[in-house]
């Protein structure tokens, strides 16, 4: 195997996963690229622990009292997971449905809705759209089920076109009141009862209770309405029809796909004014869209499978989300094996570096880039990434540390054993810059003359955790 | 629901959800002492320990108090999972998370603890079933080591039984544990989707229920009481139900839950009119539209169904379950 199939396998981990180690990439560029992109898109993942385990004994991961312990089980899925571009890609919706527990005040509607996103995030777009409209938690959260005949909330309404689908600029503000007006009705359950408890943070009598959509035909606006030029008795799901065979809406996804999984495009309110950086990308991403009938796992094929995803340009280049960070820092160290207390701290680090999962900042969810870099999270992302990577007592990293002594010689060599640890961390590409400060590191900490103890590995791959390129993907 | 039998019939639910004083928030187990006092243990969670206590109580929802609290200091929890009362009204609880069973006064001081982790005789890898036999011996489920040891009043190792595995006789993440009028053991033998019954020297007897989702199934049950008439009560924890088994191991009866308000619930609600009203006016019982068929799910949507019952325990003809996901206790009376 050529050291580039390595790298780009270790790209495609990295970007339609949370990174992979040797032994994993090894084996799937033995598989094949196209092949592995395949498996990923067209086969259910294998999480060898099951709910009933964690449920018992962290019983809130099922029943969330709490608002992080929804996201902790989460993370399970992430690091467990043999490959996570389900987890991913729901992550990558929770970003931009974004919907958080400020308002909501129920970990588990907001657990339910990214089961919700695990579930249909790889399907039909279209009926994507019309199971977020059916949501509780994005109910609440938009306040369609304060939306009424007669009397609507426009705030779905305007959400839906502005940041789920077609992007400002495409549509008129009359569009988002028939759209309004198209999705009265589409409330929840008990919505009185339900929503009182979210504004009171309310776990009484008997802890929190889960809600679930209800169409309430009386309340629904039957009067004909006027949608992007189509004229009918539209209902929220025609509504979602007519968005879907838009040009502006195959495009806004095509340009949301790309950022995440490519390259980082601008944030969301420059795209009217702002080209995408790779239009013919976008163009090809947006031929799929209506080629499969608006199917996102065909988009995914399509943009892992391309050229523009395959270059070399845009390698390393993304900065990782938190989640990204802890989640592909969690796979390598392999240092929960089973449920553990300890995971619950581990993942809040997400938190401290700026992704509070299941709470984003806003309706635009988090804003992704370099803006994910500031002194106090740079600080929060180094401490974490180079004290898991540095503790020898984790399963993974005793694994690296023994897979880096037994593929060198002794005497050690410190260029060796640099590239050596960077391969075993998923053929970690660095500068040149970087790679000679880790050499004269090594130079300057190893005793040549003695065997090489797995302390001083272990502090190098601390160094390498505090690396930029660490910080990237 | 599933009823087969008319000697089984649901009394009341007490409890409230609460995450500090008066109230539950995940209680795991509970105990009576010769007074009949109840002490709750309460587990809390990772996100909010003070739910990790002992609230003390009796069959009237009468309050006594709290004591313990989480932490990793002499008479504190960390993932406090089972309790038990001897003859002379000590308390032992078993935490899982620091391999240790404490033993407290009935008034909350703490006395001694025991154990470590290892696999040796007398430490364990996650001890959670707790019981005493008719000589004041404590009978703890070592759940990871897959095993029970016994041990005496003092903390004493007297004697361990079972393997890991799922024959008979074996044991796969062993959750409760009760001892009957003939000083029989009953371990709900978690990972194997069965409650297995043992001879007090450790001998398998026989073996109730297997996976799946029908009545006469189990999946992963939690606990296990028997009564006089050898009984057999399970908590299944799986299928989020109460189930009961004569002594052949026929089902006898089965209930997804029918919870009502407790005391301590009306008193909540009595204080806060405007969810009293909104409550009022929810339809809480309803066809629920797939949830894909987990009980879990439609637990978490139902609120009178059992949601995660960890612990069962047979009290002078009345049933009591720690329905733990919950915060509450449901009774059920037994004729």
């Amino acid at each position: 195997m050529s050291n580039t199939d390595v790298l780009l396998m270790a790209h495609l981990m990295r970007r339609a996963g949370f990174g992979a180690n040797k032994g994993e990439l090894d084996k799937l560029v033995e598989n094949g690229y196209d092949k592995t992109v395949d498996y990923m898109l067209d086969n259910d993942p294998n999480i060898p622990v099951s709910e009933y385990m964690i449920r018992r004994y962290q019983p809130d991961y099922g029943a969330s009292l709490g608002s992080t312990t929804n996201g902790a089980n989460w993370m399970y899925r992430m690091i467990w997971s043999d490959f996570p571009l389900r987890e991913k890609v729901a992550l990558f919706w929770h970003g931009i449905f974004a919907t958080g527990y400020a308002k909501l005040a129920n970990g588990k509607v907001l657990h339910d809705q990214i089961k919700m996103l695990l579930k249909h995030g790889m399907g039909n777009y279209q009926n994507l759209l019309v199971e977020l409209s059916r949501d509780p938690a994005m109910i609440i959260w938009l306040d369609n089920c304060e939306s009424h005949k007669g009397a609507i909330n426009e705030n779905y309404g305007r959400e839906l076109l502005e940041l789920f689908s077609m992007g400002t600029g495409n549509y008129t503000e009359e569009d988002i009141k028939e759209a309004s007006r198209a999705f009265t009705g589409w409330t929840i359950a008990n919505s009185d009862y339900m929503t009182l408890k979210c504004q009171r943070d309310s776990v009484w009598p008997y802890g929190r209770l889960s809600m679930h959509f209800e169409y309430n035909p009386d309340d629904h606006d039957e009067e004909e309405k006027t949608f992007l030029g189509e004229t009918g008795n539209f209902n929220g799901e025609d509504i979602i029809k007519i968005i879907c065979e838009q040009k502006a809406t195959a495009k806004f996804i095509s340009r949301h796909l790309y950022s995440f999984f490519v390259a980082d495009e601008p944030p969301v309110p420059e795209w009217p004014y702002k080209e995408p950086n790779d239009p013919e990308a976008i163009e090809m991403l947006s031929k799929v869209y209506f080629d499969s009938g608006y199917d996102i796992k065909e988009m995914l094929r399509f943009l892992f499978k391309s050229d523009f995803f395959k270059s070399e340009d845009v390698w390393n280049k993304r900065v990782k989300s938190p989640v990204e960070l802890v989640a592909g820092t969690l796979r390598l160290t392999k240092e929960f094996n089973r449920p553990s207390r300890d995971q619950y701290f581990t993942t809040l680090n997400a938190q401290y570096m700026g992704q509070w999962m299941m709470s984003p900042p806003s309706v635009e969810g988090w804003h992704w880039g370099t803006e994910w870099l500031d002194s106090g999270t740079l600080v929060e992302r180094v401490n974490f990434s180079s004290s898991s990577l540095g503790n020898k007592d984790n399963i993974g990293v005793k694994e690296i540390i023994n897979n880096i002594k037994s593929s060198l010689d002794s005497p050690i060599d410190s260029e060796k054993l640099v590239d050596a640890s960077l391969e075993q961390l998923g053929a970690l590409s660095t500068s040149e810059n970087t790679r000679s400060i880790l050499i004269d590191y090594a130079d300057s900490n190893l005793d040549s003359s003695e065997e090489i103890n797995d302390e001083e590995i272990a502090e190098l791959l601390k160094f390498v955790g505090a690396m930029p390129e660490y910080q990237r993907s | 629901m599933t009823t087969i039998s008319s000697k089984i019939k649901y009394k009341n639910t007490m409890g409230l959800a609460a995450m500090q004083g008066r109230g539950f928030y995940y209680p795991m187990d509970l105990a009576f002492d010769s007074s009949e006092k109840i002490y709750v243990l309460g587990r809390g969670h990772d996100g909010d320990p003070r739910g990790c206590r002992i609230v003390v109580m009796d069959m009237n929802e009468e309050y006594y108090g709290t004591f313990g609290s989480f932490g990793n200091e002499t008479g504190q929890f960390i993932w406090p999972s089972s309790i038990a009362v001897n003859s002379k009204d000590n308390l032992f609880i078993s935490d899982e998370a620091t391999n240790k069973i404490t033993v407290m006064s009935k008034e909350g001081n703490y006395i001694s603890s025991f154990g470590e982790f290892g696999s040796d005789n007398g430490q364990f890898d996650g001890p959670n079933g707790l019981a005493f036999d008719h000589d004041d011996n404590l009978y703890v489920v070592d759940h990871r080591n897959g095993r029970v040891q016994v041990f005496d009043e003092d903390g004493k190792f007297i004697r361990k039984f079972g393997k890991p595995g799922d024959l008979s006789g074996e044991l796969n993440l062993p959750w409760g544990i009760t001892i009957d009028s003939k000083n029989n053991l009953y371990i709900a033998d978690w990972g194997n989707h069965r409650i297995q019954e043992f001879s007090n020297d450790g001998d398998f007897i026989k073996s109730i229920g297997s996976y799946g989702k029908k009545d006469t199934d189990l999946i992963h049950p939690s606990d296990v009481a028997v009564d006089l008439k050898g009984n057999v009560f399970v908590t299944d924890w799986g299928n989020h139900r109460f189930k009961a088994f004569n002594q052949n191991g026929d089902l006898i009866y089965s209930t997804r839950g029918e919870a009502t308000l407790s005391k301590w619930a009306h008193d909540f609600l009595n204080t806060n009119i405007e969810e009293k009203e909104a409550r009022s006016k929810s339809k809480l019982v309803f066809e629920l539209p797939g949830f894909d068929k987990d009980p879990h799910e439609e637990s978490s949507h139902v609120e009178k169904y059992f949601w995660s019952p960890t612990s069962i325990t047979f009290y002078k003809g009345e049933i009591i379950i720690v329905d733990s996901n919950r915060h509450r206790l449901p009774v059920y009376l037994v004729s």
